[in-house]
């Protein structure tokens, strides 16, 4: 560079500079406000150490959660990534051009909808005596159907929701991945007569595996976004089968206690837990 | 019931000329001076008011904005708004806030600003009894009672089983009715969490069986009578219909309003309810008693109250009273009668009319009027009751659900979380 | 061709998974609650508009269809303003700093909302901006500023280092290079980036649910409001508000699958 340049300051120094005050002022009080008694009703407050810690170490309740928030990272990544690959390499297979770029819009659709549009949507479709989906069952069995709110099937309903959003999106993503390959492998597998499946599974998806690498990892980032479903949906019901670590710190804060001390040490947690294994993950995966 | 009907048309012309004539002019100076906001619970009957947003628009100077929210919302977003910033000017309250709210001076007590000319003594003394905390009256009802036992008199004929008097007869009653091959459970009940749902209905059992919340200051439900009462409920939802696990009012009297359901033991309100086609499909086929000895009636009332936050000024109080009195008006529970919105009628001028007797005939005045004996106060009156029965919500559903089943453990579980309550 | 007729089959059943449910919400945003509660769904009905009318002439929801408009298309603003130059001088300069920076705003994207709502909310209590349209102006920046950046990198990257060289020989500055060449030739694609942001800030639930009580709830809050009514709960009008409030972010589907196309496009070269 001849001429020092400013542009790089001027551009990054006030955004990153908001960014932190944005991100790190909230974090840093759910930090402070996680040690105190703070609650919704009375804004005076107390130091009480880590006591909202340990209580939390013995609460059932924050245990439950802590596993089904897990089961929920599990299920929708990895249904997601399925459907998508599965549904990708269909389309790359089967589809003329112009059924492509079809498919593909139509596939868009989901993922655009707002969370709490696609969650009534379908709760209003499991529904046990009026839902379209329940509707087969009902005809032939002449029973209710009620998925949601039995513990065994209700978190893998929502889950489902949430695959339904992500995948079909993804599956699109992958078309496109695949259409960007180079096409002599492809040729001369077919040459040899592999089968379709064989082509894929030995030599496209592992060209592919870098990105798809990065879209499981955008889509686990994303699935900590599990709140609007169930919130919609079950509330965290029946019981607590449904109940994630937000949704929970969520009726600590507001709906049953307004416990926002409590809450924010739930928070914090969640915060800790994911940064770490994030960082470490995308760190390594990109290197 | 045809009869019935024709006569209805007829009595309510009548009914609405009587009206228009009683109507006093007030001669209100208009107090307000910026729009009100309420929040409430959603209610067939303040659609209805809601649509003679003019009169009171005319009547104050002001226009008013309701956000309807559901029971559990409406209960954890007021409370969250009033005890933050409070934005609204009129609070839905009902009986197992109300100690919250009153005792947090959240609210003010109805009666100091309670227009005059809308007669506050005409409503039901046991909806006023309900509303009255610490020796004053803080909200003026929009509905409540106590409870009902509705019945199917085709069902109950068919299996010859006569009407329950007791919970011994209302449980082998309910298992003989029980019929779901052919889309007919023995009783519907409420399931889903909430200190106003599943805990609500489960209350009458448990004070039924002698038991108490709270003796001498420490937890004591604990006890043969937790235990046997949760028993009794667990068993019962073995007759209950689908979604009424996770379900509440709406799931389980829209079962039956939809004809799946031999029995239920429900809020005064369904009663009527029942009784209109537009939502039953049972209308002409129901009856209705009191609860089974020894149930007690769940005892309720909802209505609305003044806010502190929102009104900081004596003359925004006397606004947000003037739309309180005005929605609950005499003229305004005449034009919820008329639409035929019974749930939602407070006033013994109306109870008592003439054109009640005729719409309703006379058996379920006559119900209503005797499980006034058998109703009692079921719930902990303590400003902390909210959190109490929400935690036994949970677990109840837990239990109704089949997430646990160990009765003693799930009742430790409450009393271990009531001590740490009553302890800070 | 067997497989192919096979393959298809199960193709058009995945599509339908995707049109019926959301064909079945739009038809029962035209029914009545009678024909919408029926054992056997009902095809064939007497359409009506009192839904729609209903949804469309609440106080409240209109109050909450400007709240989101406002909020989304300021933040939208803000991120572009802030975002965009941000994204164009890490794609331009790319080192260690610039990396970390880059890895930074994603991170913002690993933030669990609640961790971010719940104190949120008490500072915007303190400072009285708590149920603010400033206040959740404020809060979807954070979105939109990172997203708006993540997204605007890659597509800077790809506009032509010649291009810039040239117009630089004929005299235009760093910035000019920025504001005439640059964002013009990455025109498109940044249009695409713009659209994913209003989306998510569009769409979102949780710090909207908690940052609001009254005054600035956005349509989110309103439609989940309206499905959890309870009593009787009016499923037409339900559906009506559902159908309202997706109608937005579809609008921009031609636009993101555009911006999905050139996006992968690039990787082929």
């Amino acid at each position: 560079m001849r001429i020092r340049n400013t542009l790089p300051y001027t551009f990054l120094v006030p955004t990153v500079l908001l960014l932190i005050v944005l991100a790190f002022t909230p974090l840093i009080y759910a930090v402070m406000v996680s040690f105190t008694d703070r609650t919704l009703f009375e804004p005076t407050s107390s130091w009480v150490g880590f006591e909202n810690y340990s209580k939390l170490l013995g609460d059932r309740r924050f245990v439950s959660s802590a596993w089904v928030s897990l089961k929920w990272e599990v299920v929708t990544v990895s249904a997601t990534m399925l459907l998508a690959v599965g549904l990708g390499v269909l389309m790359f297979e089967t589809a003329s051009r112009r059924q492509r770029a079809f498919f593909s819009l139509v596939f868009l659709v989901p993922v655009l909808l707002p969370r709490v549009c696609a969650a009534f949507v379908w709760k209003f479709a499991f529904h046990p005596l009026y839902g379209i989906i329940t509707f087969p069952y009902r005809a032939i069995t002449g029973r209710p159907l009620d998925v949601l709110s039995d513990p065994n099937s209700a978190l893998l309903a929502v889950a489902f929701v949430d695959v339904w959003q992500w995948g079909f999106f993804f599956a699109v993503i992958v078309l496109k991945l695949l259409e960007s390959l180079p096409p002599q492998p492809i040729e001369a597998a077919r040459l040899d007569n592999a089968k379709p499946w064989e082509i894929h599974f030995y030599i496209t998806l592992p060209m592919l595996k870098a990105p798809l690498v990065s879209l499981a990892l955008v889509k686990a980032i994303e699935s900590l976004r599990s709140f609007d479903l169930i919130y919609v949906m079950t509330r965290g019901g029946p019981g607590i089968a449904t109940e994630t670590l937000d949704m929970y710190a969520f009726s600590q804060g507001f709906i049953e206690s307004g416990n926002i001390a409590y809450a924010s040490a739930i928070a914090v947690i969640m915060l800790i837990a994911t940064i770490v294994i994030f960082t470490v993950i995308w760190k390594r995966v990109n290197r | 019931m045809t009869v019935v009907k024709s006569r209805l048309v007829a009595t309510t012309a009548v009914f609405a000329f009587a009206l228009t004539g009683a109507t006093v002019a007030f001669a209100a100076d208009k107090v307000c001076t910026e729009d009100l906001r309420i929040l409430s619970q959603p209610w067939d009957g303040l659609t209805t008011t809601e649509k003679f947003a003019d009169e009171f628009k005319e009547l104050s100077g002001v226009g008013f904005q309701i956000d309807y929210l559901n029971e559990n919302d409406r209960r954890a977003k007021s409370r969250a708004d009033a005890s933050t910033i409070g934005r609204y000017n009129v609070y839905y309250i009902d009986e197992a806030n109300l100690a919250q709210f009153a005792a947090a001076d959240w609210i003010v007590p109805i009666t100091d600003y309670y227009p005059a000319e809308y007669d506050f003594e005409d409503f039901d003394p046991g909806r006023r009894t309900t509303a009255t905390f610490d020796g004053k009256v803080w909200f003026a009802p929009i509905t409540g009672g106590g409870d009902l036992m509705v019945y199917r008199t085709d069902l109950l004929e068919a299996a010859d089983v006569k009407p329950p008097e007791t919970l011994e007869e209302l449980m082998v009653a309910v298992e003989k009715l029980h019929d779901p091959d052919n889309g007919v459970y023995g009783i519907s009940l409420r399931g889903g969490r909430g200190s106003g749902a599943n805990v609500w209905r489960w209350m009458p059992y448990f004070k039924g069986m002698g038991g108490e919340w709270f003796v001498d200051g420490k937890p004591a439900f604990n006890n043969e009578a937790g235990i046997k009462a949760t028993e009794t409920y667990l068993k019962l939802f073995e007759y209950s219909p689908p979604g009424t696990q996770t379900g509440s009012w709406d799931e389980s009297t829209g079962a039956f309003n939809s004809g799946q359901v031999a029995l239920i033991i429900e809020s005064a309100p369904l009663g009527a309810m029942t009784l209109d086609p537009d939502v039953s499909s049972v209308s002409d086929k129901v009856a209705f008693g009191i609860p089974p000895k020894p149930l007690t009636g769940g005892g309720y009332a909802h209505g609305f109250a003044v806010g502190v936050k929102a009104n900081k000024t004596e003359e925004a109080k006397k606004c947000a009273a003037l739309w309180i009195g005005w929605a609950t008006s005499k003229e305004n529970e005449e034009r919820r009668f008329e639409v035929g919105q019974p749930g939602e009628l407070n006033r013994t001028s109306i109870f008592k009319s003439k054109a009640f007797a005729e719409k309703f005939g006379t058996e379920l005045p006559a119900a209503l009027e005797a499980t006034a004996a058998v109703t009692a106060v079921n719930f902990w009156q303590n400003p902390k009751w909210p959190e109490l029965g929400d935690r036994w919500g949970i677990i109840l559903e837990e239990l109704i659900t089949g997430q646990r089943d160990d009765i003693p453990a799930a009742l430790q579980e409450l009393e271990d979380f009531a001590n740490t309550l009553t302890a800070g | 061709m067997k497989s192919n007729f096979f393959g298809q089959t199960i193709l058009w059943l995945f599509a339908l998974i995707v049109i019926v449910p959301l064909g079945w919400t739009l038809l029962n945003a035209f029914k009545v609650n009678a024909d919408l509660l029926t054992p056997v769904p009902k095809l064939f009905f007497s359409p009506t508009l009192e839904n729609m009318a209903y949804v469309l002439g609440r106080d409240s929801v209109f109050a909450a269809l400007i709240n989101s408009l406002i909020v989304c298309l300021s933040a939208v603003a803000i991120g572009l303003a802030l975002g965009l130059p941000g994204a164009y001088a890490i794609a331009r300069h790319p080192n260690r700093i610039t990396k970390e920076i880059q890895f930074f705003v994603l991170s913002l994207r690993f933030l669990p909302p609640v961790a971010v709502a719940i104190p949120l909310m008490v500072i915007w209590l303190n400072l009285g901006i708590y149920d603010t349209r400033i206040g959740m102006i404020i809060a979807y920046s954070l979105i939109t500023i990172s997203i708006t950046m993540w997204l605007g990198i890659p597509s800077f990257v790809s506009v032509p280092r010649e291009v810039e060289e040239a117009a630089r020989i004929d005299g235009y500055g760093p910035y000019a290079v920025f504001f005439w060449v640059a964002l013009p030739v990455a025109g498109k694609s940044l249009l695409g980036a713009l659209a994913f942001s209003f989306i998510l800030v569009w769409n979102e639930f949780l710090l909207a649910l908690m940052l609001t009580t009254a005054d600035a709830k956005t349509l989110p809050i309103i439609a989940s409001e309206m499905s959890q009514m309870g009593m009787n709960v009016p499923w037409g009008v339900l559906n009506a508000a559902v159908v309202l409030l997706s109608l937005p972010p579809l609008m921009l589907l031609g636009l993101l699958s555009g911006f999905l196309n050139r996006a992968f496009a690039q990787k082929t070269r």
